[in-house]
């Protein structure tokens, strides 16, 4: 319900715009994110968000770590989807060196990718929840990460930080029992996500705070450089995974949910409806998974010709990029730059700000689904 | 009045006001338990046997606390701030009766004097904010005392409607012993379910519990009116908070699930402060219920609810059970036909009503639907 | 009949987004909670799980496997790892293989992200992963293991069965797992029990 409300404004009054800070310590910012708010009454005038909090010089050390201490690195930028960032940075790699990776190892990645991104779904699930106010989803959301989580330690040792890709395939083979264990992981997943689609999806008092906040437009998205569900949820149909296919997504079936309104609800629903999509993705690859080595032809000691070379992956939050500068020969890399989706994600937060209540920027903040160690590197 | 009166009242006040307080903090313990259970983990288990002293270790643990106070803020009524909130809430035990005859003060404008105490929490909210001199505390208590205000209509037209219906029961509809001497027949809720409805709507909004929470939204303006009291002082405003959701409940099952009446009750005496407190407990559980899995309201749809939902339904519903009682009573017509009618007009009215809310809603989900396919 | 037409009448306005949810959550109350009351329960791992990496023994020799290569040292991308080596008595008196012994190995679990790099670049089997995940000391230099308390470890975690001294060379099992075929003597374990490791 949009209030209309009439401002009687008193000549020999002076009203003042309010500045409040939304600290770097704050429950609502999804890490150490400072916000600085000038408001009038309770609508946001101007949003000033402050970053570098988090900033731990990635970039720059991985020009001190051979390439194969980097995906370590890698692991801890955006720190909810480590197998995506690996993966990424693990192709660029494979693009200096042109190493051929067996069929295997692509549908390992696969599949613990879209594993990785049904988990950094429900994890947005469970913070937007809580944002909003609901104390179920987060229950909910990360009860089913620990269960992703669980399969994620028997097949890399690690149930977050895992160092498992490898460049020409993968560290080492999947476990005994993985098969059994992945459908029995997907049935689990599917009542978790309609009991997680139940609480919230159609619940009015949860549309009436998301539908028609913050919404955004396809020329502004594009504008902004924004990517991933927000840039979907706006309408532009533009999913790496089908504009510019990498490792074997050409040969799997599945579509792209597209919103049209581009507020926070829509961004909502694509996210959830991109879980059901990457449960349909990991069907498809657990039956075309097949025997085979699990690593190409490289040498132990990695060591790219000169060159330039760029690698895009669509992570969860968005297009991560990876731009690897060899100078040819040596154990490190010359430069590293790495586009962090959250960073560009968070250039549109002033425009879709400016207007809207108080009450309403942790929730269009919260839509953004940005990680601050990928903001900051 | 004699000393040894005297000392009987001090002793009874002594004693309810330490009960209250032990419940309050069973109440605290057994919400968390609760929530936990809805969201499939156990709540507190490791402080004293199932957790059960983990409200009093808290308590323990903010009075340890260190006591601070912004330095610009206005001494006297910082200070003064959690007992004008706490002090309303516990007056309104003096009339609350646990059995026949077993009330403190049976006065006869019993729902009078609890609809005058209901209102005075507002002047707390709004002393806590203003003298903190903070700006998340001033919004937090702007936005509570409008939204405090504004509920307050729909509780007091629902009570007021169950002292109208109570009128053709007794001479006194306003003593709370009346009331509950009235529904022994028929509990209230089934004559009047809309009131009922309205009554929890307005007694969690005055509580501000979820889904009305904003006003100590955690996720925004974190704390609130209350941002800036530190240990016991911040534990008073958790105890009033408490204290008054044990007193809505308490309210409900008087004005309508018939207070200390029960099977059994007239012949066994000390059945009845049981009963009441079974249907106190159930109100509770409903409110717990509630809270976890819906979001909070945002202020200006809160109020919008308020003022363009809740208060003309209950203005219509007070204006229904009114004509129904007056008429009825002019046609002298015998009281169980007056409860049918009004009881079937209510369900009517309900259906009605809960076609038109839903009307809306399906209306802007199935342009959702449509969009999305099958969700 | 009356029931029928009242729940037909009642059935829209009750399936409220709002109601569903209440009811999800009511669902949710009956089942089982998945709390894991730690330490009481202790988790159950998985057989690859990593945490700080120990040492190994070889029990026919009865000496470290580790000969103090600093290729551990070398990889490990937080510097935690400090090695020196010796010239190996045994190796003198022909009861060993090992030309140079371990002389001192120091391993700093405050820093160690447990990325497992140092066991992949072992050529000697010598560094595994451990499965203690509970290393919190009271005192910060406890955090600092030394070759006795790693080897000690190393010792425990093949008591445990989370380790066994392979069959094969690792070069060998390297070479097997790039080529056409994978070979049937590595890389088959289950994930419930703890089995034969690499």
């Amino acid at each position: 319900m949009e209030t209309k409300a009439t401002v009687i404004r008193d000549e020999n009054s002076e009203t003042a715009e309010l500045r409040i800070n939304m600290g770097p310590q704050h429950p609502a910012t999804h890490g150490v994110f400072r916000m600085v708010l000038t408001l009038d009454g309770e609508r946001v005038v101007t949003v000033e968000p402050h970053i570098g909090y988090l900033h731990r010089g990635s970039e720059k050390l991985t020009e001190g770590e051979n390439f194969q201490q980097i995906t370590t690195l890698f692991d801890r930028l955006d720190y909810i989807s480590n197998f995506n960032n690996e993966w990424v940075y693990v192709r660029a790699v494979e693009r200096a060196m042109e190493v051929e990776i067996p069929e295997r190892a692509e549908f390992i990645r696969i599949i613990l990718g879209e594993l990785n991104r049904i988990a950094s779904h429900f994890l947005f699930y469970g913070t937007y929840g809580l944002d909003i106010g609901a104390m179920n989803p987060v229950m909910i959301g990360f009860r089913e990460r620990e269960r992703i989580q669980a399969l994620f330690e028997g097949v890399s040792g690690a149930r977050m930080m895992h160092n498992y890709f490898r460049v020409g395939g993968v560290k080492e083979d999947l476990p005994e029992g993985f098969v059994p264990a992945v459908y029995a992981l997907l049935e689990h997943l599917k009542k978790g996500y309609e009991d997680a689609r139940d609480i919230l999806t159609e619940s009015e008092i949860f549309i009436e705070r998301t539908a028609g906040i913050g919404a955004l437009d396809p020329e502004k998205t594009l504008d902004y450089g924004v990517t991933g569900p927000v840039l979907r949820a706006a309408g532009v149909d533009y999913d790496i995974r089908k504009a510019d296919p990498y490792s074997m997504y050409s040969d799997i079936d599945f579509s792209v949910p597209l919103g049209s309104h581009g507020d926070c609800y829509d961004r909502y629903m694509v996210r959830m409806l991109e879980i059901e999509q990457s449960i349909k993705i990991i069907e498809q690859c657990v039956k075309k998974l097949p025997d085979g080595p699990i690593q190409g032809k490289v040498s132990r000691i990695l060591r790219p010709p000169e060159g330039d070379f760029f690698v895009h992956g669509e992570n969860p939050r968005g297009d991560l990029g990876v731009y690897l500068v060899s100078s040819g020969g040596t154990v490190r890399p010359y430069r590293l730059k790495i586009r962090g989706p959250s960073f560009s994600n968070l250039m549109a937060l002033k425009s879709m700000m400016e207007g809207a209540y108080l009450a309403d920027s942790t929730v269009i903040l919260g839509s953004l689904d940005i990680v601050l160690g990928e903001v900051d590197r | 009045m004699s000393i040894t009166d005297y000392i009987l009242i001090f002793s009874i006040v002594f004693v309810m006001f330490n009960g209250i307080l032990v419940s309050v903090l069973a109440v605290i313990y057994g919400e968390r338990k609760v929530l936990a259970r809805l969201q499939q983990r156990i709540g507190p288990s490791r402080t004293g046997p199932w957790g059960i002293l983990q409200t009093l270790a808290d308590a323990v643990k903010l009075v340890l606390k260190e006591d601070i106070r912004p330095q610009n803020s206005d001494r006297i009524i910082f200070y003064l701030a959690p007992l004008i909130i706490f002090t309303p809430i516990f007056m309104l035990w003096v009339v609350l009766p646990f059995g026949s005859g077993l009330v403190l003060g049976d006065i006869d404008l019993g729902l009078f004097y609890v609809s005058a105490l209901l209102g005075l929490s507002v002047v707390g909210m709004v002393a806590a904010g203003w003298s903190s001199n903070s700006k998340y505390a001033m919004l937090g208590s702007a936005r509570s005392a409008a939204q405090l205000i504004s509920y307050e209509l729909p509780l007091i037209l629902s009570i007021l409607s169950v002292g109208l219906f109570a009128q053709l029961f007794t001479d006194n509809p306003f003593n709370l012993s009346n009331i509950v001497h009235a529904q022994s027949g028929l509990p209230f809720i089934f004559v009047m379910p809309l009131a009922f409805i309205l009554f929890l709507i307005g007694g969690l909004a005055e509580t501000a519990r979820i889904p009305f929470d904003i006003p100590h939204a955690d996720e925004e303006i974190v704390g609130g009116a209350f941002v800036e009291y530190s240990g016991i002082r911040w534990g008073a405003f958790q105890l009033s908070e408490y204290t008054g959701l044990i007193t809505m409940a308490f309210l409900a099952s008087i004005l309508f699930l018939g207070g200390w009446s029960g099977p059994f009750s007239d012949k066994f005496v000390w059945l009845q402060p049981f009963y009441i407190s079974m249907k106190t407990g159930f109100i509770i559980l409903l409110a717990f219920w509630i809270r976890a899995p819906l979001p909070r309201l945002r202020i200006d749809q809160l109020m919008a609810f308020a003022w363009k939902v809740i208060i003309p339904i209950s203005f219509a519903n007070f204006i229904l059970v009114s004509l129904v009682v007056f008429m009825g009573d002019r046609i002298n017509l015998p009281i169980y036909q007056i409860q049918l009618i009004l009881g079937c007009l209510n369900l009517v009215s309900m259906i009605a009503l809960g076609y038109l809310i839903t009307a809306r809603r399906k209306k802007r989900l199935a342009v959702y639907r449509e969009r999305w396919g099958e969700k | 009949m009356f029931t029928a037409l009242f729940l037909f009448f009642l059935w829209r306005p009750i399936s409220l987004g709002t109601t569903t949810g209440l009811f999800t959550a009511l669902k949710h109350a009956f089942r089982r909670p998945v709390t894991l009351q730690y330490p009481t329960e202790q988790p159950l791992l998985a057989p690859r799980f990593m945490a700080h990496p120990v040492l190994t023994w070889d029990f026919e020799v009865d000496e470290p496997y580790c000969t103090g290569c600093l290729i551990c040292m070398k990889i490990c991308p937080t510097d935690v790892i400090t090695v020196s080596m010796k010239d190996n008595e045994k190796f003198a008196s022909e009861e060993s293989k090992r030309r140079k012994i371990v002389d001192d190995f120091k391993l700093d679990v405050a820093d160690c992200i447990m990325c497992g790099l140092c066991v992949d670049y072992c050529n000697f089997d010598a560094i595994v992963m451990s499965d203690h995940f509970d290393a919190s000391v009271d005192n910060r230099s406890n955090l600092v293991h030394d070759l006795q308390t790693l080897l000690e470890e190393g010792k425990g975690q093949q008591e445990k069965g989370r380790w066994s001294p392979p069959a094969t060379k690792k070069s060998q099992r390297r070479s097997a797992a790039q080529a056409k075929t994978p070979d049937p003597s590595s890389s088959d374990e289950t994930k419930e029990q703890p089995s034969e490791e690499k």
